[in-house]
């Protein structure tokens, strides 16, 4: 039965682990252009130009950045989006 | 991620090779005067550029419904590399990108075709004139540089280190004629970008 305080059973419960939310991540790669990236990032997403600049450098120094997150529908359609930018894209469950 | 490396010793050289890239022309349209041969090399690169996608057939769908909502029924990652940086897994997980992939590459891969179909069509078209881009056509044009830019790097073998080893090409090595293009269309690409924020800036500051 289920207790009030959380418990280390409730990290495995189905319906917690179907809440977690999905997130889409941009990995650095040799051949776009890091204006072109900073400028995808503004288009579809609609970030500032500041905001984009960060993930993009992100992306550069670190090799990956979280650039949206939220339903896996939602982050399917990112990644397809990044895609036909030919930005290299995967969606994962959020590990935080 | 690359910088644009045309300001190097050796992208200088190259940069005789072109006009004045991408100009802002009026609110949401760019121009771009080419060279006979520059106009040449990229009817040639967005050709080769359908010619890869088309390598990449539907799978036979006895189907018909299925092929109506896009299913291809690939679910295996192309063998080719190009293909593959073209067409990349959406998942780390195999089972997972297979699905993904069977509902979503025919489409992807009918984008990218379209993007260089439209520009090679605009430079088939195209006599001695400026090109005149409106915001759709600039969009084709931006992803078909893309595309081909991720082929030829593709094919140089471009990572983060490779710039040294590709400048230092011996002038008959067949490599050093495509990292000069791979130098210029980038330099191309950076000018339309340029110019897309030109207005995009200009949005954004009417906006406030």
């Amino acid at each position: 039965m289920a207790q009030a305080e959380g418990k280390i059973e409730d990290l495995t419960d189905p319906v917690f682990y179907l809440d977690r939310p999905w997130v889409t991540i941009v990995w650095d790669d040799p051949v776009n252009l890091m204006s072109y990236v900073t400028y995808v990032f503004m288009t579809l997403f609609s970030y500032s130009k500041e905001r984009a600049t960060e993930l993009m450098l992100l992306v550069h120094n670190e090799g990956r950045a979280v650039v949206s997150s939220g339903r896996r529908e939602e982050m399917e359609r990112d990644v397809a989006r990044l895609h036909e930018y030919g930005l290299w894209a995967t969606l994962a469950r959020d590990d935080k | 991620m690359s910088p644009v490396c045309m300001n190097t010793a050796y992208g200088r050289r190259w940069r005789v090779m072109t006009s004045k890239g991408f100009l802002k022309f009026s609110e949401d349209s760019y121009t771009l005067q080419l060279s006979e041969s520059e106009r040449e090399v990229l009817i040639n690169l967005s050709g080769q550029l359908i010619e890869i996608l088309a390598e990449r057939v539907d799978v036979a769908n006895s189907d018909p419904l299925a092929a109506m909502v896009g299913i291809t029924g690939h679910d295996s990652p192309p063998d080719d590399e190009v293909l593959l940086r073209l067409l990349p897994n959406a998942y780390a997980d195999p089972v997972d990108a297979s699905e993904f992939r069977r509902y979503t590459e025919s489409d992807l891969r009918a984008k990218k075709s379209q993007h260089a179909m439209a520009v090679r069509s605009q430079l088939m078209e195209l006599g001695n004139g400026s090109l005149l881009l409106d915001s759709e056509s600039s969009l084709a044009w931006l992803g078909a540089l893309n595309d081909i830019r991720l082929a030829l790097g593709v094919r140089l073998k471009v990572d983060a280190n490779s710039n040294e080893r590709l400048e230092l090409l011996s002038p008959d090595d067949p490599m050093h004629a495509v990292f000069a293009v791979y130098l210029w269309l980038g330099w191309l690409q950076e000018s339309l970008v340029l110019a897309l924020m030109e207005d995009f800036d200009a949005d954004s500051e009417g906006a406030q």
